[in-house]
């Protein structure tokens, strides 16, 4: 595969693959698509004349309401949200060797959301419910790291020690919803399924920010990471340093994952499925970090599309549309893993 | 524990009992045989004693806390005023809970049983899923209807939903019980995502089923009990008596075929009677899960891998546990109450956690 090195004087060369450049610029060009429609699509939507304006801050009238309340937050809550999500499973991805070690699918997600209903909700003021959510995602890694008896060696067992963790974790949530706000039933059962619905800027703050902390760390992280790929004894001979490489991508991981789930709630399958789509279009091994988050961002942005623009008068949640699609996709890897035996 | 048998902790886990044959139970001397048995059957009575405690604790504990005297009062009938209307009310939940945490403990205990598969429970294998999604398909598109044309409809999809774990979990070859955990995981994630998709477009069908979908015992018409009984009752009897096919089975197919077992037809027998014991559990009190995964490995502990006596012993103790759970609900966040599917679920995943530490490098 052909690998073009882009240099700047002696201290930095960065190798780039043509292809893994003309994926994500399609990518980019899918996902600026996907949020022009879904500002402009629908009864409230904006005038296409007016879409420019409207980022600019210059609309006005019900645009003006339209864009700053309703669909502007939640479109750059599901981008960052999305990015946040395929980072974190590409890191976790590469650090288990195995594409279901992802955070959705080992209880890392529905730990974070049961730290953030815990310390949002009940014990609330003892910490910032991002901080909470991180109680909760380390909680529940520290559980499913012992529970399987060998670390996350073997992803059988991650994976059944992870459903063990998430059934545990959500019925927590559901325990502090039972207790705490019965009347928003509904409302609550939308955030236990991952939901972009009345989002505010404040949400789009809280996760840009870790998006633009953490992604440049992850970035960082994966040239060392791909290398852990060719085994830790080689790697290490060339310099990455792999056993501490793989804990700070943990940590950073976990980091990604946790702040989108505080924002957006435990939305499945975006870690699982924006790697992988995005290492299938590369065709390139490692961590893939840039267009995992471009995946992950147009994979959520189109999610929440389909679901806003949904026939009827209900707005479904969309952690239910990527649950459902999110699962055949990993009934299909999972048989595809068992044909190749790669999975017991 | 009550078993002297020496092989008893190497028989506590099916994948044990397929590697060391229960000799003890078969070949063992007579009288040791007969202590065994004896040990058993007090075990048994003590069992019983435990269940008839945890009842009078459900007709006792709740909002209203009422004395056991009184309790007992309102049962043998002299019972008076308001702690006998208290009472009176706890009943139908209380036998709500003993029907259904029987029928999901030995459908549990089958279903390990059949596939020899320490892992296998029904909430995991996506049965509880398959006949909640057919009832709220059925609500949302013909309206509510009695609980007996309830089991009637979540029958077909209990069904439908083991099928196509099975299908999936074979996809790739051999069924193994990791496959068919993490099949189940996928199909029960697509019907759990349809259910919310149902319930939350429909506001009528989100406010009956929203704590039927978690599965509750309390809120339940009475008439319910009834109807699902016949149900329950033939799910057991054909399950009880399966107990001796499936300790041949637990030998392996050859050898099971060798003792002169019908391997097919236990299969398909035990199916059918999981299938059952679920839809009507399901249909009652909605998908409870982790009770037909706790139940038989706790049973198992105790009494061994001889499958007649855990059948009868997960009889007894999935009321217990289902019952304390509920019990459990209804005093940790007083006066509110707590659905017991959430109970059982941070009662029950702890279990799984432990039967998958105990699986063999096989996994």
């Amino acid at each position: 595969m052909s690998i073009v090195t882009l240099r700047a004087g002696s201290w930095l060369s960065v190798p780039v693959r043509p292809r893994s450049v003309a994926v994500a610029v399609s990518m980019l060009f899918g996902l600026l698509v996907t949020a022009v429609l879904s500002l402009t699509l629908g009864r409230l939507g904006l005038a296409p004349s007016e879409v420019i304006p409207a980022l600019a801050g210059a609309a006005t009238g019900r645009d003006a309401i339209v864009f700053d309340t309703l669909r502007g937050p939640r479109l750059a809550v599901g981008i960052a949200a999305g990015a946040a999500f395929g980072v974190a499973g590409t890191l976790f991805q590469t650090v288990t060797r195995n594409p279901l070690g992802s955070p959705d699918i080992i209880g890392l997600s529905a730990g974070a959301s049961a730290g953030a209903a815990a310390f949002g909700l009940l014990w609330t003021g003892i910490l910032p419910l991002p901080l909470g959510a991180l109680v909760g995602a380390g909680v529940a890694m520290a559980l499913v790291f012992l529970g399987t008896g060998r670390g996350f060696s073997s992803p059988s067992r991650m994976l059944l020690v992870g459903i063990g963790v998430s059934a545990m974790a959500l019925a927590f949530v559901q325990f502090v919803i039972a207790r705490v706000g019965r009347e928003q039933a509904t409302v609550l059962a939308a955030y236990l399924n991952g939901s972009l619905a009345s989002r505010s800027w404040d949400h789009a703050t809280t996760i840009w920010i870790s998006l633009a902390v953490l992604l440049p760390c992850a970035l960082a992280l994966s040239r060392r990471l791909q290398l852990t790929e060719m085994g830790d004894e080689q790697a290490d001979t060339l310099g990455a340093q792999s056993a501490a490489a793989r804990i700070l991508a943990v940590l950073v991981g976990m980091g990604l994952a946790t702040a989108a789930v505080s924002v957006v709630g435990p939305v499945a399958f975006i870690a699982l499925t924006a790697p992988q789509i995005a290492r299938r279009l590369s065709r390139s091994p490692g961590p893939n970090t840039v267009l995992s988050a471009l995946t992950g961002a147009a994979l959520l942005a189109l999610a929440d599309l389909l679901v806003q623009q949904l026939p009827g008068d209900v707005q479904l949640p969309v952690g239910v549309l990527t649950a459902c699609l999110g699962g055949i996709y990993l009934g299909y890897l999972l048989i595809s893993h068992w044909k190749k035996g790669t999975l017991a | 524990m009550t078993s002297p048998n020496p092989t008893a902790s190497t028989l506590a886990s099916p994948v044990g009992a397929a590697l060391n044959p229960p000799t003890g139970v078969a070949t063992a001397a007579p009288a040791d045989r007969r202590r065994r048995v004896f040990g058993l059957g007090a075990g048994l009575l003590v069992t019983l004693l435990v269940l008839g405690g945890t009842v009078l604790l459900s007709l006792a504990v709740g909002n209203k806390h009422v004395p056991l005297t009184d309790v007992w009062a309102s049962l043998t009938g002299s019972g008076a005023g308001y702690a006998d209307a208290v009472v009176n009310s706890r009943i139908p939940r209380t036998m709500l809970g003993v029907l259904a945490g029987g029928s999901l403990a030995v459908a549990g205990a089958v279903m390990q049983g059949l596939t020899r598969n320490p892992l296998a429970d029904p909430g995991l294998f996506g049965v509880n899923a398959g006949a909640a999604a057919a009832l709220v398909t059925a609500a949302a598109f013909f309206g509510l209807g009695s609980a007996a044309t309830s089991v009637w409809v979540a029958l077909p999809g209990a069904f439908v939903a083991v099928v196509i774990v099975y299908l999936v979990g074979a996809g790739g070859g051999r069924a193994t019980p990791v496959r068919l955990v993490l099949a189940g995981v996928v199909v029960t994630a697509v019907i759990g995502a349809y259910i919310q998709a149902v319930t939350l477009s429909l506001p009528a069908v989100f406010d009956t089923y929203r704590f039927w979908v978690v599965g509750s015992l309390a809120g339940r018409d009475p008439g319910v009990i009834l109807e699902v009984l016949p149900f329950v009752v033939a799910g057991l009897l054909l399950a009880l008596g399966l107990g001796p096919s499936l300790n041949a089975l637990a030998l392996g197919d050859d050898t099971a075929r060798a003792l002169g077992a019908h391997v097919a037809r236990t299969r398909l027998f035990g199916a059918f009677a999981t299938t059952l014991l679920c839809a009507a559990a399901t249909a009652a009190v909605g998908p409870i899960g982790f009770v037909g995964l706790a139940v038989p490995h706790i049973m198992r502990a105790v009494v061994g891998s001889d499958q007649r006596w855990l059948l009868v012993y997960c009889l007894l103790g999935g009321p217990i546990l289902l019952l304390l759970a509920d019990v459990l609900g209804r005093i940790i966040m007083s006066p509110a109450e707590l659905m017991v599917g959430i109970v059982t679920a941070f009662i029950g995943a702890p279990i799984l956690l432990l039967a998958v530490r105990r699986l063999k490098s096989t996994a």
